[in-house]
C-alpha cells in the first residue's frame, strides 16, 4: 500500500527531469506529499521514504540518518529491498536533518523544517551520480572513483585531443602529477619516454606497463593512434598496480579505447594540418665560412708562433675575407616539414549491441630532409549484450601499418649524422656547382666527414611495421553478483627493414644493402571470477580471483650484402656478395594468479587487499616465482557526521597503501649461461667453435619495489575545486644490474641483484572552475617533487658508465642520486707562467692558456682521480598547468609543462663543437679564445697548442647547464560554428593549435627535455646530438554528422 | 554459456597444468646443459679457446713492437682523441692504467684462459676416447700456458685462474706471484708436450692447431726467459726431429701461399672472405692513413680510421746489413703526399732498398710482411706468426752461447743467416760469448722483426732501458710532437700497468710500481 502511494508520488514527477531539479524541488514535494496521501491512510505517525537511483531503480541498503537539529539526537535505518525506509514515531516537533548515504552515490542531506512527528511524512530521494562517482578504470576492472584507495589518475582523452601530435604521450605531457613524460628526440613518431614517480632501475628500463583494453603491450607503443583512445588511467602506487605484479614497478598505464555509448549513431571526423619548424633558439651557432677561415688563419699563426711550425697555410684558408657565410649545414639538412592527420569515427549503440569503427591516417615528415613517417590505423570495437543482459561478449581488433623512411638511420649520438651535420666545413657546399654531391665535406686539416646531405638524400632506409592488437572477451553473470570474465588478447607485430646505401656515400665506393624482418607475437589469456555482495546492509565486498598466462615469441632475421653492380637495383638479389645473414628467436612467458578483495563499510571505510603471484621464464631457476601483495585503506571523512559543520567540504578522503611490485624488464634468458659461437680457422677452413660467454645466475631474482603511499582527496565549494595530494616512499631492492666483475674471470659482468634505491616524493594537484559565468575558465595545476638516492651497491659502491674520461658522463654511487654527472671541475685557464707554475698540472699537456682543472684530491697534479660529481640531472620538481577557457563559441586551451632544478650535460656542444685542433667546425664563440697572455679571450676557450686540447673533451663542469624549463606545450584556439538548419552537420569546430609554442629555459640547446636513454634513471639529462624537436603550427577541424 | 566454461577450462589448462610453460631456454643457441659431452663438442670448445688469440694479436703489436725501436706511428695532429693518444702513449712510455690497448692484452689473454679452464674442468664429464682427450687437453694447456706467458711477461704477477668461474664471487682474485704463474705455465707446457703428438704435415702443411712442437717451443722460450739454458737447449734440440725446417727463401715465410708451412711452429689463423668474419686486415692498420689504398693493396678502401700504426723506424731500417734479403722482404715504402688533414695520398709502392723519395713526395715505410694479394678491401688472408723454426734456431744459439758453447751456437745462427743472405759469406765466426750475445740479439731483431718479439727480447735480455732510452733521445730530437715527459724509461716501465678498471672492481688487486696506485 505504501509502495503504491510512492508510485503515485513518483507518477507526478515522471518523467524524471534533470537531477538538479529533483533536489531543488524536493522541499516542495515534501510539502505536497502529506496533502496528496494522507486522506487514504489510517492515521499512523512516522517518517517514511523511498530512495532510488537516477534510473528509477530502488536502492537497497541506503543508510538513512535522521537527526534532530535542536537536541542532536539521531536515529538510523537502512532501506530495504524495495528502497523503502521508515522511522516510527519521531519524538518531538522541530527541524530534522536527513542524510542518505550509499556506496557509490553522493551523500545527500535534506533539512526538514518543522517536521511534525505526529504526522506522517514521506520522503522521496533520488541519489545521484556526480563526477566524483564515475567509475574509473582500475586493474582488472572498474571502480567508483570515490572508493579507490590507491593512487590513480584518470585522464580523458577528449580533454587533450586538439594537439597536433601523433603520439598520445605528447598529449599527456604535464597533465598528471608524478608522471614525467619527456620528448628526448624529434624523430617523427618516436622519441617519447615515460617515467612514473621517478621509477628507475640500474639496467632495466623504466617504461611503465601499457595495457590497452586488457592487452599488455609488448614493445613499442607508437603505433597506437591517439584518436582511438577514450581514457588513460595511470596507476601510480603499489596498491593500484600490484595486480600487474612483476611488471608494475614502473607504474601501469591502462588505456581504454572508444566504445560507442547508447544513443544516436555518430559519425565524427577530425583532422589537422600543420607545419613543423625547428625553433631558432638553441640551434648550434657554429662558425660560418669566413669565421672558420679566420680561425684556421689564427690557428696557423699560433702554430708558427708557439710551435715553430714551418708548413704553409692551406690555400683554402688564405684570404678569409673572400668568404661569406658559406654553407650553413644545419639549414641545409633541415626544413619546414608538414604534419597531417585524419581520423574518422563511426559509432552506434543500442541496448544489445555497440560498435565503433575508427580509421586514421597520419603523415609526419621529418624536419631533417628526406625523413618521415606515416601511419595507417584502424580499430573496430564490437560489444553485445545477450541472454537478458547476463552475457556480454565483444571483441576489438586494431590493425596498424607504419612506414618509417630514413627515420631510424643513425642520426643521434656520438659520431652519427647530427654531429656530422654541425661539424662539417662551412667552406664546402653539399652540392657543388656541377650538381654533384662531394663524398667528403671537410676542409684541409679537418677530420673526414662523409657528406651528411648526400647520406640523407641517397640512403634508402625503410621500416614497415604492421601491428595488430586484438582481444575477445566474454563476461557472464552466473548468479546475481557473480561474474565469470574471460579475456584473450593478442599483440602481433611484424616489421621489415630494407636498406640500401649507394657507393657514392661509402669511403670504399661500395654500395651496401641489408634486409631484415622481425616477427613477434604475444598472447594473453585470462579467466576471472568477480563477486560483489552487500551483507547486513552496510558491508560491501567485491572479490576477484583469476588466472592469467602470457607468452611472447619473436623471430628475426637479417641479411646484408655488398658489391652491387650499380645503384639501379637496390635489392640484395643484385648484390654479388652476401656478407652476413642470421636468424634468431627469443621468447618469454608469464604465468600468474591474481586475487583481490575490496571491502567497504557504508561507503565510508574502505579496505582493499590484492595479490598477484607471477612465475616468469626470465628469472633464475631458484627464483622463478614471486608474490606481489598490497593492502590499502581509505576513509571518506566527508561522510562523517562531524563534517556537517564544514559545508564547503563536499568530499574528503584519506587513503593509504602499501605493497610490493616487481620489475621484469631484464630481457630474456638473462639468468642463464650462454654458449655462443666463436669460430676459428683450421686447415684454411672455417671451424665452428663455441664456449660459455655469459655467466649464469640461478639466483637472479625479481627486482622488488616496496612502496607506501599516503593520499588525500578533497573537493570544495560544490565540487568546484578539487585537490589531491600524495606522498609516496619506495624502496627498490634487489636491483638488477649487469654487475661488473673483473674481466680476468673471462666474463665482464653477471646480471645480479645488486643494490637498493630509495625514492620518495610529494605530488599535488589542484583543479577547478575558476570562472563559471559567461567566460568559463577551468584550470588544473600539478606539481611533483621526486627524490631518489642510491642506498647500497656492491663493492666498490659505484658503477661507472664506461672506462673513459671522455664519455663516462655519470656515475651511480651510494649516497648519491641516480645518474649524477661525473667529471673534472673546470677552473679556468692557466693565466700565465706563474699561474702555470703554481697550479697543479695535467701532465705535460698543461701550458699557459690551456684548461686548468681543479685538483680535487689535492695531490698537486691533475689526473683521472680528480674527477668528481659535477651536477645532478634529477629535477627538484616537475609541474604542469592546464587551462581551458570558453566564451560563447570560442574555446582556448593552454598546456604548460616544466621542470626545475635538473642539470643537463651537453657533450654535443663541448665534446665536438669546441675542438680546438681545427679538425671540426666550431662554435662561433670559440673566436674569443686564448691567443696570448695579452689576448686571453673570454677565459672559456683555451689555446690551440697541439697536444694540449684533449682535456677540454673530457667530461667537466663546463659542460653542465641548468636544465630548468617552462614549456608551453600547446595553445589551441577553437571556434564552434553555429549550424542552424544544416542538414548534414551536427557540429563543426575549427581550431588553430601550436605545439611547443614557447620554451623558457637557460639551456643552450634546442630541447631541454633531452636525455640519453630516454628517461632511464641512468643517462637522463645528457644531450648527445639528438634529432631536433620542432615547433608545430597547425589548423584543425572537428566535425560530427547527423 | 558452455562455450565460456570451455574457454575458462582451456585457459586454466594452459596455465595451470604446464609448469614448463615458464621453463624456457633460447632455441637459437646451444643449450649449456647438453654441451660439453661429446668429442665434437669439446673440439668446438677448444676452437673457441684459440679465438682470443686474434684479440691478442690485434693489440700485441702496439705493446711488443711499437713500444720498441722497431716501429713508431704516423702522428695524427688533427685528431687527438684517446683512440690515438692511447696508442701513442704506449710508444712514448706515457701510458697509464686506463690504456685500452695494454688493457686489451690483459682481457684477451684472460678470455682465452677462462675458455681453457671451462674446457679442462668439464672434460672429465665427457664421453670421449683417451686419445681425443689427450689431444684436446694438450692443446688447451698449451693455449693456457701461452696466454699466461704473455700475461706474466707484460704485467708480472696477475690473478691465477685455474678453474672455471661459475659465480661472481670467484671472480675476485688477488694477484699471484710471477713465480707461481711461471710454475703453472711450466706444468701446463710439460703436460701439453706429453699429451700432444708431433706436428702433422699434409702436403707440407699443418692444420694450424698447436702440436707437441708448439708446446716445446713455448716451454723453451719460458726456460730461456728464466735463464734455464740447459733445459731450453735440450727441448729445442727435440724440435729438429719433428719435421720442422726453414723455407728456402725468407720472403716465402710470409706469403699466404705458405701458411702453416714446415717453418711454422705456431701461428694465428685467419681466412679471407666476405663471409664468416675470419679475415685479417693488419696491412690496413700498418699503412699510412689514406682514403684510397689501391696503390699499395690493389683494392680500394679508406683506412684513415684505422691506419697509421706500427711504422718501421729508421733505426730498424738501418739495422739490416747490406745484402740481407730480409730487409726487402720485411719493409717497403709507400710514396706519396700528406695533406693538411694528415691524410696520405699514395702515388707509388717502392722498395726500401736504396730508396730516396721522388721530388715533392715523402716515403713512409711500412711492414711488408703482412701484404699479400687479396680480393676484398680490408679483408686479408695473412696469418700472424707466433713461433717459427728460425726463432727456435736463434733461441738454440742463445741457449748454447749462454752456456759458453759459442762454437756450437754458430751452427743454428748461421743457418738463419745463410738463408737471409743467400749464401754462407755472411756467416758469423765470432765465438766470444759476450760478442756473440749481441750478435744473436741483433739477429733476432731483424729475423723476427714485426712479429711481436722485440719487446720481450729486450726485457728478458735486460737491454730494454738502455736501448730504448737511447732511442728515445733520438726520437725526441726528430719528432717535435713528442712531449718532454716521453721516453722516461724507468725499471717500472718494463711492466705494463694492471688495468685500472679491474682495480676499481677488485680492491685486492695491487698495481705495478711506478703507476698511479
Amino acid at each position: 500500500m505504501m509502495k503504491n502511494r510512492y508510485k503515485v508520488v513518483k507518477g507526478h514527477r515522471m518523467p524524471l527531469v534533470q537531477r538538479q531539479i529533483v533536489i531543488w524541488l524536493l522541499p516542495l514535494f515534501l510539502v505536497l506529499l502529506p496533502a496528496l496521501s494522507l486522506q487514504a491512510q489510517e492515521k499512523k505517525t512516522g517518517v517514511k521514504g523511498l530512495v532510488e537511483n537516477e534510473k528509477g531503480e530502488a536502492l537497497e541498503g541506503v543508510t538513512v540518518d535522521m537527526k534532530n537539529e535542536a537536541t542532536g539526537t539521531k536515529r538510523s535505518t537502512v532501506t530495504g529491498k524495495d528502497g523503502v525506509f521508515t522511522f516510527d514515531s519521531p519524538a518531538s516537533k522541530g527541524a530534522y536533518i536527513f542524510t542518505f548515504s550509499h556506496v557509490g552515490y553522493t551523500l545527500q542531506t535534506i533539512r526538514k523544517e518543522n517536521l511534525d512527528p505526529q504526522k506522517e511524512e514521506a520522503l522521496y530521494v533520488v541519489l545521484k551520480d556526480n563526477s566524483s562517482l564515475q567509475e574509473v578504470v582500475v586493474s582488472y576492472g572498474k571502480q567508483r572513483r570515490q572508493e579507490v584507495t590507491g593512487s590513480i589518475v584518470q585522464q580523458n582523452a577528449s580533454d587533450v585531443k586538439d594537439m597536433p601530435v601523433t603520439q598520445f604521450a605528447q598529449q599527456l605531457q604535464g597533465k598528471i602529477a608524478g608522471v614525467q613524460i619527456g620528448q628526448n628526440s624529434g624523430q617523427p613518431g618516436r622519441g617519447m619516454e615515460f617515467r612514473i614517480r621517478g621509477a628507475a632501475s640500474l639496467s632495466s628500463d623504466n617504461q611503465p606497463l601499457f595495457v590497452v583494453d586488457g592487452i599488455p603491450i609488448t614493445g613499442s607503443i607508437n603505433n597506437i593512434n591517439p584518436s582511438e583512445i577514450e581514457t588513460f588511467t595511470v596507476l601510480k602506487d603499489a596498491s593500484a598496480s600490484s595486480l600487474y605484479g612483476s611488471r608494475a614497478a614502473n607504474g601501469v598505464i591502462l588505456i581504454t579505447t572508444k566504445h560507442a555509448k547508447t544513443g544516436d549513431p555518430k559519425v565524427e571526423f577530425s583532422t589537422f594540418y600543420g607545419t613543423q619548424i625547428i625553433p631558432q633558439k638553441g640551434r648550434p651557432r657554429v662558425m660560418n665560412a669566413r669565421e672558420f677561415a679566420e680561425f684556421q688563419n689564427e690557428y696557423y699563426q699560433d702554430r708558427v708562433k708557439y710551435e715553430g711550425y714551418t708548413g704553409a697555410l692551406a690555400a683554402d684558408y688564405q684570404n678569409p675575407e673572400r668568404y661569406g657565410n658559406g654553407t650553413n649545414w644545419f639549414d641545409a639538412l633541415t626544413r619546414k616539414a608538414p604534419i597531417q592527420n585524419y581520423d574518422l569515427v563511426v559509432s552506434s549503440a543500442n541496448g544489445k549491441s555497440s560498435s565503433t569503427i575508427m580509421a586514421g591516417y597520419q603523415d609526419q615528415q621529418g624536419v631533417i630532409i628526406n625523413t618521415g613517417t606515416r601511419l595507417f590505423s584502424l580499430r573496430y570495437n564490437q560489444d553485445f549484450n545477450v541472454i537478458n543482459d547476463k552475457l556480454k561478449v565483444g571483441f576489438g581488433i586494431a590493425p596498424s601499418y607504419r612506414i618509417d623512411h630514413n627515420n631510424r638511420i643513425s642520426t643521434e649520438g656520438v659520431n652519427n649524422l647530427m654531429e656530422k651535420i654541425v661539424e662539417a666545413s662551412p667552406l664546402v657546399a653539399p652540392v657543388d656547382s656541377n650538381g654533384n654531391m662531394p663524398l667528403y665535406v671537410q676542409s684541409p686539416g679537418m677530420v673526414q666527414n662523409i657528406n651528411p646531405y648526400a647520406q640523407f638524400i641517397l640512403t634508402k632506409d625503410d621500416y614497415k611495421t604492421t601491428r595488430i592488437l586484438g582481444n575477445i572477451y566474454a563476461n557472464y553473470e552466473v548468479l546475481k553478483g557473480l561474474q565469470i570474465k574471460t579475456n584473450i588478447a593478442v599483440d602481433k607485430g611484424a616489421e621489415t627493414h630494407q636498406k640500401f646505401s649507394p657507393g657514392a656515400i661509402a669511403s670504399n665506393g661500395l654500395a651496401t644493402g641489408s634486409s631484415g624482418s622481425v616477427d613477434n607475437y604475444s598472447w594473453t589469456a585470462e579467466a576471472m571470477l568477480n563477486y560483489t555482495k552487500t551483507f547486513f546492509h552496510d558491508h560491501h565486498i567485491e572479490a576477484l580471483a583469476g588466472y592469467s598466462a602470457q607468452q611472447f615469441k619473436q623471430e628475426s632475421n637479417s641479411i646484408s650484402g655488398t658489391n652491387f653492380p650499380s645503384d639501379d637495383v637496390q635489392w640484395l638479389s643484385s648484390a654479388t656478395s652476401i656478407t652476413a645473414g642470421s636468424s634468431n628467436t627469443t621468447a618469454y612467458s608469464l604465468l600468474s594468479a591474481i586475487g583481490r578483495l575490496n571491502y567497504n563499510f557504508r561507503g565510508t571505510y574502505l579496505l582493499s587487499a590484492a595479490i598477484r603471484r607471477d612465475g616468469s621464464s626470465r628469472f633464475g631457476v631458484n627464483k622463478r616465482y614471486g608474490n606481489f601483495p598490497s593492502v590499502s585503506a581509505g576513509w571518506i571523512i566527508s561522510n562523517e557526521r562531524f563534517m556537517d559543520r564544514f559545508p564547503v567540504v563536499n568530499f574528503l578522503k584519506l587513503r593509504g597503501s602499501y605493497g610490493l611490485t616487481g620489475n621484469n624488464n631484464i630481457g630474456n634468458y638473462t639468468s642463464l649461461s650462454h654458449v655462443t659461437y666463436n669460430n676459428y680457422v683450421f686447415n684454411a677452413t672455417l671451424v665452428s667453435g663455441a664456449t660459455i660467454t655469459t655467466l649464469q645466475n640461478a639466483d637472479l631474482a625479481w627486482e622488488r619495489n616496496k612502496q607506501w603511499d599516503l593520499g588525500l582527496d578533497l573537493s570544495l565549494f560544490n565540487n568546484r575545486v578539487s585537490f589531491t595530494y600524495d606522498f609516496y616512499h619506495k624502496i627498490s631492492d634487489g636491483l638488477i644490474q649487469d654487475r661488473p666483475i673483473p674481466r680476468s674471470s673471462g666474463f665482464s659482468s653477471v646480471t645480479s641483484n645488486v643494490g637498493v634505491l630509495e625514492f620518495w616524493g610529494n605530488e599535488f594537484t589542484v583543479s577547478g572552475a575558476v570562472l563559471t559565468g559567461k567566460l568559463k575558465w577551468n584550470s588544473s595545476f600539478n606539481i611533483s617533487f621526486d627524490r631518489n638516492i642510491i642506498r647500497t651497491l656492491l663493492a666498490p659502491g659505484f658503477i661507472r658508465r664506461n672506462n673513459t674520461i671522455t664519455s663516462d658522463y655519470y656515475r651511480n654511487q651510494v649516497g648519491h642520486a641516480l645518474g649524477e654527472f661525473y667529471g673534472f671541475v673546470f677552473d679556468g685557464l692557466y693565466k700565465d707562467a706563474q699561474d702555470l707554475a703554481n697550479s697543479p698540472q695535467y701532465g705535460s699537456a698543461s701550458n699557459v692558456g690551456t684548461i686548468k682543472m681543479k685538483d680535487v684530491n689535492g695531490d698537486k697534479t691533475i689526473n683521472e682521480s680528480d674527477r668528481t660529481f659535477i651536477g645532478n640531472p634529477n629535477p627538484e620538481f616537475l609541474f604542469g598547468f592546464s587551462n581551458d577557457f570558453a566564451w560563447q563559441n570560442f574555446d582556448l586551451s593552454i598546456s604548460i609543462a616544466g621542470s626545475y632544478g635538473g642539470k643537463i650535460l651537453n657533450p654535443s656542444k663541448w665534446a665536438y663543437l669546441t675542438n680546438l685542433d681545427g679538425a671540426r667546425n666550431l662554435l662561433a664563440a670559440v673566436k674569443d679564445r686564448w691567443r696570448s697572455p695579452d689576448d686571453p679571450g673570454s677565459g672559456i676557450y683555451p689555446r690551440t697548442l697541439s697536444g694540449t686540447t684533449a682535456i677540454g673533451r673530457s667530461v667537466n663542469s663546463q659542460w653542465v647547464e641548468d636544465g630548468s624549463y617552462l614549456s608551453v606545450k600547446n595553445i589551441t584556439l577553437g571556434y564552434t560554428l553555429p549550424l542552424k538548419g544544416n542538414l548534414a552537420l551536427k557540429n563543426l569546430r575549427v581550431y588553430g593549435s601550436v605545439q611547443h609554442a614557447l620554451i623558457l629555459t637557460k639551456y643552450s640547446g634546442i630541447n631541454p627535455e633531452i636525455s640519453l636513454n630516454g628517461l632511464n634513471g641512468t643517462g637522463i639529462g645528457i644531450d648527445e646530438n639528438a634529432y631536433p624537436v620542432p615547433r608545430v603550427f597547425a589548423i584543425g577541424l572537428n566535425a560530427s554528422f547527423k | 554459456m558452455n562455450k565460456i566454461f570451455i574457454i575458462v577450462a582451456v585457459a586454466c589448462t594452459i596455465v595451470s597444468c604446464k609448469k614448463d610453460f615458464i621453463e624456457l631456454s633460447p632455441s637459437d643457441e646451444i643449450p649449456v646443459t647438453n654441451y660439453y659431452k661429446t668429442e665434437a663438442q669439446f673440439r668446438m670448445a677448444l676452437t673457441a679457446t684459440y679465438q682470443p688469440l686474434r684479440d691478442l694479436e690485434n693489440n700485441d703489436f702496439y705493446t711488443a713492437e711499437m713500444r720498441t725501436d722497431n716501429t713508431n706511428y704516423q702522428y695524427y695532429a688533427i685528431n687527438r682523441g684517446t683512440a690515438y693518444t692511447m696508442r701513442e702513449d704506449i710508444a712514448n712510455y706515457m701510458d697509464d692504467p686506463s690504456n685500452n690497448y695494454s688493457n686489451n692484452i690483459y682481457f684477451a689473454c684472460f678470455s682465452g684462459i677462462s675458455r681453457a679452464n671451462i674446457l679442462l674442468d668439464r672434460i672429465d664429464g665427457g664421453t670421449l676416447s683417451d686419445a681425443a682427450k689427450n689431444d684436446i687437453v694438450g692443446q688447451t694447456k698449451f693455449l693456457r700456458a701461452f696466454y699466461y706467458f704473455k700475461l706474466v711477461r707484460y704485467f708480472g704477477a696477475v690473478p691465477l685462474f685455474i678453474h672455471e668461474v661459475t659465480n661472481a664471487e670467484q671472480a675476485f682474485l688477488p694477484r699471484s706471484s710471477a713465480d707461481s704463474i711461471y710454475a703453472l705455465i711450466i706444468d701446463d707446457a710439460k703436460d701439453a708436450i706429453a699429451k700432444m703428438g708431433n706436428p702433422v704435415f699434409t702436403s707440407g702443411k699443418q692444420s694450424g692447431q698447436a702440436s707437441k712442437g708448439s708446446a716445446t717451443m713455448l716451454l723453451s722460450e719460458v726456460y730461456i726467459t728464466q735463464k734455464k739454458y740447459p733445459e731450453a737447449e735440450a727441448l729445442l734440440n727435440t724440435l729438429s726431429t719433428m719435421g720442422y725446417d726453414l723455407l728456402a727463401k725468407y720472403s716465402d715465410v710470409f706469403s699466404t701461399v705458405n701458411k702453416n708451412s714446415k717453418e711454422s711452429i705456431f701461428e694465428v689463423q685467419y681466412l679471407e672472405g666476405l663471409q664468416g668474419g675470419q679475415q685479417s686486415q693488419f696491412i690496413y692498420y700498418f699503412l699510412p692513413r689514406s682514403t684510397n689504398t689501391t696503390v699499395i693493396t690493389g683494392v680500394k678502401t679508406d683506412n684513415s680510421g684505422i691506419g697509421g700504426w706500427n711504422t718501421p723506424t729508421q733505426d730498424i731500417i738501418n739495422a739490416y746489413e747490406a745484402g740481407d734479403t730480409r730487409k726487402d722482404a720485411s719493409i717497403a715504402v709507400a710514396e706519396g703526399t700528406y695533406n693538411s688533414s694528415n691524410i696520405f695520398t699514395f702515388s707509388a709502392n717502392k722498395s726500401i732498398i736504396g730508396y730516396t723519395p721522388a721530388a715533392g713526395k715523402v716515403g713512409v715505410p711500412y711492414i711488408k710482411k703482412y701484404l699479400n694479394p687479396h680480393t676484398n678491401p680490408g679483408n686479408t688472408n695473412d696469418d700472424w706468426p707466433i713461433y717459427r723454426y728460425a726463432d727456435a734456431l736463434l733461441l738454440l744459439a742463445e741457449a748454447k752461447n749462454e752456456q759458453g758453447k759459442g762454437a756450437e751456437a754458430l751452427i743454428p745462427l748461421n743457418r738463419v743467416r745463410a738463408r737471409a743472405f743467400g749464401d754462407a759469406t755472411h756467416n758469423i765466426t765470432v765465438t766470444d760469448p759476450n760478442s756473440l750475445r749481441d750478435i744473436i740479439a741483433h739477429e733476432r731483431r731483424v729475423e723476427l722483426a714485426f712479429e711481436n718479439h722485440r719487446w720481450h727480447d729486450l726485457v728478458r735480455t735486460g737491454k730494454a732501458i738502455e736501448v730504448m732510452t737511447a732511442y728515445g733521445i733520438k726520437a725526441k730530437q726528430q719528432y717535435s710532437y713528442l712531449s718532454p715527459a716521453s721516453f722516461n724509461i724507468t725499471p717500472s716501465r718494463l711492466l705494463y700497468p694492471i688495468p685500472q678498471s679491474e682495480r676499481d672492481l677488485n680492491i685486492d688487486l695491487s698495481q705495478n710500481d711506478g703507476y698511479p696506485q
